[in-house]
């Protein structure tokens, strides 16, 4: 049973970091005030998701820890970088974009690498 | 074990079921997928990556160094034994670990542009995908069924290679390299195909 929530929550986490680099792409993928709009809903995006990892962490392994931990880091940093991208325009915009869709895509690699340190523990585990 | 995949299919539709199928397996919890993106060579020989329409900031950064990536995947020992379709590129070891080629760091863009002509050929797509495996069997079978052909090189090896070390390339200093920016985490099929797939 605990087995099964654990993995039910970092899926989660894994499935919002997922869904924050999707909706970034595709703001980006737009032009001018639309893609500002887009951008706006960003940074409580990311702070769902640093609330999704805060409730999973204690439940993991060392490694996938510490890889939450780097995830929840650039997720902080997604979420300011498209605040200030809101407020800026211009040059200043593109590069608050580029730097929100690196880092959204930094913690989606994190996360995946928590999923897989997880699944590894668990194959190991049940190798035995 | 992390490793970088290349996966060429000689039908674009062939290429999309090979991206589900990874992806499926990362759902069953057989593999964990990193990154995938879906690559096209033309009869021309161009290289073209499936991607979104980025903002004009990122477009000049989508796509480059594809050709050098699939290349570096191959190495030279793909250039020796890569014609055998559906077999995985230095498999016969069986083991995880010994299934991954250890190849010489190919390294030099011109190098792995030359690799990368002959194991993308005109015509053809290839699923490029990061992912972290404990054994290659799961995506060498499926693959196989789809009549793919499986490249497959340690995920640290091509981290070394000189060719990361290209800082211009990044989208943004020291956080990405250019394999990382278009592979996508998640199944990204685009809304249109490109007119030289039909």
């Amino acid at each position: 049973m605990q087995d099964t929530q654990v993995k039910d929550a970092i899926d989660q986490v894994r499935s919002a970091t997922q869904q924050l680099h999707k909706a970034i792409s595709d703001a980006a993928a737009k032009r001018g005030g639309a893609a500002k709009a887009d951008l706006q809903a960003v940074p409580q995006m990311a702070k769902a998701a640093v609330d999704s990892i805060k409730g999973s962490m204690a439940t993991q392994n060392e490694t996938a820890k510490k890889r939450l931990s780097e995830a929840r880091t650039y997720l902080e940093a997604a979420g300011k970088h498209a605040a200030d991208g809101v407020k800026s325009s211009g040059k200043e915009f593109q590069t608050a974009v580029r730097q929100t869709i690196a880092d959204a895509r930094a913690a989606a690699q994190k996360v995946s690498e928590a999923v897989a340190a997880k699944r590894t523990a668990a194959g190991a585990t049940s190798a035995k | 074990m992390r490793n970088y995949i290349a996966v060429v299919f000689d039908d674009t539709n062939k290429a999309y079921e090979g991206l589900h199928a990874i992806w499926q397996l990362d759902t069953d919890g057989a593999i964990t997928v990193h990154g995938t993106t879906v690559v096209h060579r033309n009869d021309w020989g161009e290289y073209q990556v499936d991607s979104k329409d980025t903002h004009p900031a990122l477009a000049t950064a989508v796509g480059v160094g594809v050709g050098a990536l699939i290349g570096a995947l191959a190495g030279p020992a793909g250039a020796a034994v890569g014609a055998a379709r559906g077999a995985a590129i230095g498999a016969a070891s069986g083991g995880a670990v010994g299934a991954v080629a250890d190849l010489n760091r190919a390294d030099t863009r011109d190098e792995s542009r030359y690799e990368t002509a002959w194991v993308l050929g005109a015509g053809q797509s290839a699923v490029i995908g990061d992912v972290s495996e404990d054994s290659t069997f799961s995506i060498d079978e499926r693959m196989r069924r789809l009549g793919g052909t499986v490249y497959r090189r340690a995920w640290s090896a091509v981290r070394d290679d000189k060719w990361f070390d290209d800082r211009s390339l990044y989208p943004y200093d020291g956080y990405l390299s250019p394999y990382d920016y278009y592979l996508y985490p998640y199944e990204y099929v685009p809304p249109y195909s490109p007119w030289w797939a039909y």
